[in-house]
C-alpha cells in the first residue's frame, strides 16, 4: 500500500473554484447540440414533418384564404409558416426533454452531479442547445417558404425576429420538456406530452384565423397565448414590419419562458432534495 | 496504515461514515454503516445486488442524501460540503454512464471544464489520461463504438481528469471479460501506488482479494464484518497444510504434524493439519518434516477463503461468486503484481480448498 494522503495533493484539487458556471454552461450547450447533430434520425422528422404539414394545408386548404375573415395572403403557406415553426420547434424540444430524461436513466445525469458543477449551469445548458436549434428550426423554414411564394412583407428584419422567435419558443417550450423530464425521469414520459402540446396547435389559430372560428373553439383559441403568437409573427409575414407584431412574437415565448423555467428549477431542486 | 490507527481524528480518514443510514420508506438500504478506509488504502466494499453498497456510496459521493449518520469524505461532510467534497472525489459509478455521441476526447474536455480544469492543461491533461488507459488510438471515436471495456477505462480516465484525492469505484469490473478486468485491476494498482486512496464496491470475492488491503463485507445494510482479507479468514479458522508422504512414513508424520496444530482430515494417503500459527508456520513444517527424514512429495495450503468469510459472517454463500470473476482460479492466486504475494504452498489453490 503507497501512503496517501488525505490533503489535496494535486494542482488540479481546487481548480473547480476558478472554473466559471457561464463555460459550464456552454460546454453543456455544446453538448447539447452535439447530439442533435450527430442524430439526424430525431433531426429531420422534426425539419420534414412540419414542411410536409404546410404542404398538405396548403394544397387542401388554398381556396379557404378566399372565406370571409381570412387575412389577405399571397399563399395559404404564408398563414401557416408560424405553425410550421412551432411545430419544428415542439419537436426538438421533445428530443432535447428526451436527451435530459435519458441523461437520468442512464446516470449520465449522476455523473454531472458529483462533479462541481453549477447544477443550474446542467439545466441551462440543455436550454441553450433548444433554444439554438429553434432558431435554426425558424431559419430553416423561413428560407424553405421563401421559394414556395411567401413574401416576408418585413423584410430581413422581420426574419431575423422570426429566428430570434424561434429561439425563444425553443426556449420557453424546451422548459416545459425539462421540467417533465426532471420530474420523471423517463424519456417515454416526456415524449408522451407531444400529443398534447400537438393539440394544443389546433385549439389556436396556427392554421385558421380566430376571425373564421366560432363558439367553444373560439374561445379557447382566444386565451390560448399561442394564437397570439402566431399572430405577432403572422403579422411579420403577411402584413409587415410593426411594433406590436415584434412584441408578440417575442414577448409570448419570454413569457411562457417565464412559467416554464422556474418549473425546470424546481423541478431540478426537486430531483436533488429527493437525492 | 498502523501509523494512523489509535490517534486519528475523523478528519484524518479520507473517508469516514459513523452510523450512516439511508432508508426508503420502509426499506433500509443502508442501515448504521461505520467506515474508517485509511489515506493511501484500496477498501473493497463486498457484498451481494442490494446489500447496500451502491447506496453507501451514492451517499458517500453526495449523490444521496443519508437519512441519518455522519458522512465524511477528504476532511468535508457530504451534505454541508458537498461541493468540496465533489473536488477532491472521482466517481466511476455502476454502468459507466457515458454519452454514446460523444468521442473519448470530447468527454474529457467537458469533464475538464466541469471540474473547472484551465483550458491550457486540458489538451496536455486528456492525452495523459487516454495514454494511460490505452485509449489514445480511439479518442476520437465515438463511445458507441466503444467496447464495455473501453467504456471502463475511458469512465476511469474522466473520474481521473482533476487528479482526485479519493478514488470510487463502484463495481467497476461487472460484465468485462477477464482480459479487460485484469487491465482494470492493474490500473486500480497503479492509481494507489500512486497515493490514492480508493474504495471499490464488488461482488467478485476474489477482486476484494486481489485489490483490498481491508474489506468490509456488507449485507442488508449493514456492515457484518470489516478488516484485513488476511485477518477476516484467520478468523475463521486456521489454514489447512495438506502433506503427502510415501504411506510407510504416515505415522511419524503425524507425530510431527500435531506439534504445529490440530490434525484435519484429509483424503487418504495425505495428512492434515490446522496451522494454529497460521501460514507462517509452514518453513517451519517443511523444516521439521525434512529432520525427521520425511520425503514430503507433495505439500498444499488451504487458507479459508473469504468465501467463508462471507458465509461465516452472513449465513450463506455469495453464489457463484469464484466463477463469477471469470478468472481461473490459479491465475487470481498469486496475480502477478498482487499486493500480498507472500509465500505459499507448493500447490496452494489461492484459497479454494482442493
Amino acid at each position: 500500500m503507497s501512503v496517501g494522503t488525505i490533503a489535496p495533493r494535486a494542482e488540479f484539487a481546487h481548480s473547480a473554484e476558478t472554473g466559471h458556471a457561464w463555460s459550464q454552461t456552454m460546454a453543456m450547450s455544446k453538448r447539447s447540440i452535439i447530439a442533435i447533430v450527430r442524430q439526424p434520425a430525431l433531426i429531420i422528422p422534426s425539419l420534414i414533418f412540419p414542411l410536409f404539414f404546410a404542404a398538405l394545408g396548403s394544397s387542401s386548404f388554398s381556396r379557404a384564404t378566399q372565406l370571409p375573415g381570412f387575412p389577405k395572403v399571397d399563399s395559404f403557406l404564408a398563414l401557416t409558416l408560424a405553425a410550421s415553426v412551432l411545430q419544428g420547434v415542439i419537436f426538438g424540444s421533445v428530443t432535447g426533454g428526451a436527451a435530459l430524461a435519458v441523461d437520468i436513466e442512464t446516470g449520465f445525469f449522476d455523473r454531472l452531479l458529483a462533479s462541481p458543477t453549477s447544477r443550474v449551469s446542467i439545466l441551462v445548458g440543455r436550454l441553450a442547445g433548444n433554444a439554438l436549434f429553434g432558431s435554426v428550426e425558424a431559419l430553416f423554414f423561413t428560407l424553405v417558404m421563401i421559394p414556395f411564394g411567401v413574401n416576408i412583407r418585413s423584410g430581413p428584419a422581420g426574419v431575423a425576429v422570426i429566428t430570434v422567435a424561434g429561439g425563444l419558443i425553443g426556449l420557453g417550450i424546451g422548459g416545459f420538456m425539462a421540467a417533465m423530464a426532471l420530474r420523471t425521469g423517463s424519456a417515454e414520459a416526456v415524449q408522451g406530452i407531444f400529443p398534447l402540446l400537438f393539440v394544443s396547435m389546433f385549439f389556436s389559430s396556427a392554421f385558421f384565423p380566430r376571425e373564421t372560428m366560432k363558439g367553444v373553439y373560439r374561445s379557447i383559441a382566444n386565451y390560448n397565448p399561442l394564437s397570439h403568437l402566431y399572430e405577432g409573427m403572422r403579422d411579420l409575414v403577411i402584413t409587415g414590419w410593426s411594433f406590436d407584431a415584434v412584441l408578440k412574437s417575442l414577448l409570448i415565448p419570454i413569457a411562457i419562458g417565464c412559467v416554464s423555467i422556474p418549473l425546470a428549477l424546481l423541478a431540478l431542486r426537486r430531483r436533488l432534495r429527493a437525492a | 496504515m498502523e501509523a494512523m490507527s489509535g490517534t486519528n481524528s475523523i478528519n484524518d480518514y479520507p473517508i469516514y461514515a459513523e452510523g450512516l443510514m439511508r432508508h426508503f420508506g420502509d426499506v433500509k438500504a443502508v442501515d448504521g454503516v461505520d467506515l474508517q478506509v485509511n489515506a493511501g488504502e484500496v477498501f473493497g466494499f463486498l457484498g451481494p445486488n442490494g446489500a447496500g453498497k451502491s447506496t453507501t456510496v451514492r451517499m458517500l459521493t453526495t449523490l444521496l442524501r443519508p437519512t441519518a449518520g455522519v458522512a465524511r469524505v477528504a476532511g468535508f461532510d457530504v451534505v454541508k460540503d458537498a461541493d468540496q467534497v465533489r473536488r477532491r472525489i472521482g466517481v466511476a459509478l455502476q454502468d459507466a454512464a457515458i454519452d454514446p455521441l460523444m468521442t473519448g476526447h470530447e468527454l474529457l474536455a467537458l469533464q475538464a471544464v466541469l471540474y473547472g480544469i484551465p483550458k491550457a492543461k486540458v489538451r496536455d491533461r486528456s492525452r495523459e489520461l487516454l495514454e494511460r488507459v490505452g485509449l489514445t488510438g480511439a479518442a476520437d471515436r465515438r463511445v458507441g463504438t466503444y467496447s464495455g471495456g473501453m467504456r471502463r477505462r475511458l469512465d476511469l480516465a474522466l473520474s481521473l481528469i482533476h487528479q482526485p484525492t479519493v478514488l470510487f469505484l463502484d463495481e467497476p469490473t461487472t460484465g468485462l471479460d477477464p482480459m479487460s478486468r485484469l487491465a482494470l485491476w492493474e490500473e486500480v494498482r497503479r492509481l494507489n501506488a500512486e497515493g490514492t486512496t480508493v474504495l471499490l464496491t464488488t461482488q467478485y470475492l476474489e477482486e476484494a482479494d486481489q485489490l483490498a488491503h481491508r474489506i468490509a463485507i456488507i449485507d442488508h445494510g449493514k456492515i457484518v464484518r470489516q478488516g484485513e482479507p488476511r485477518e477476516l479468514k484467520a478468523h475463521v479458522g486456521a489454514p489447512t497444510l495438506v502433506i503427502t508422504v510415501p504411506t510407510g512414513q504416515l505415522d511419524r508424520a503425524r507425530e510431527v504434524l500435531r506439534s504445529f496444530g490440530d490434525l484435519r482430515p484429509t483424503a487418504e494417503g495425505s495428512l492434515g493439519v490446522g496451522l494454529s500459527a497460521g501460514a507462517e508456520a509452514v518453513p517451519a513444517v517443511v523444516r521439521s518434516l525434512d529432520e525427521a527424514g520425511m520425503h514430503v512429495q507433495h505439500l498444499e495450503l488451504n487458507e479459508p477463503s473469504l468465501d467463508d468469510v462471507f458465509a461465516e459472517a452472513t449465513g450463506y454463500r455469495l453464489e457463484g461468486a469464484a466463477s463469477a470473476s471469470g478468472l481461473p482460479q490459479a491465475q487470481g492466486a498469486e496475480g502477478g503484481t498482487g499486493k500480498r504475494g507472500r509465500k505459499r504452498g507448493a500447490n496452494d489453490s489461492g484459497g479454494e480448498p482442493t
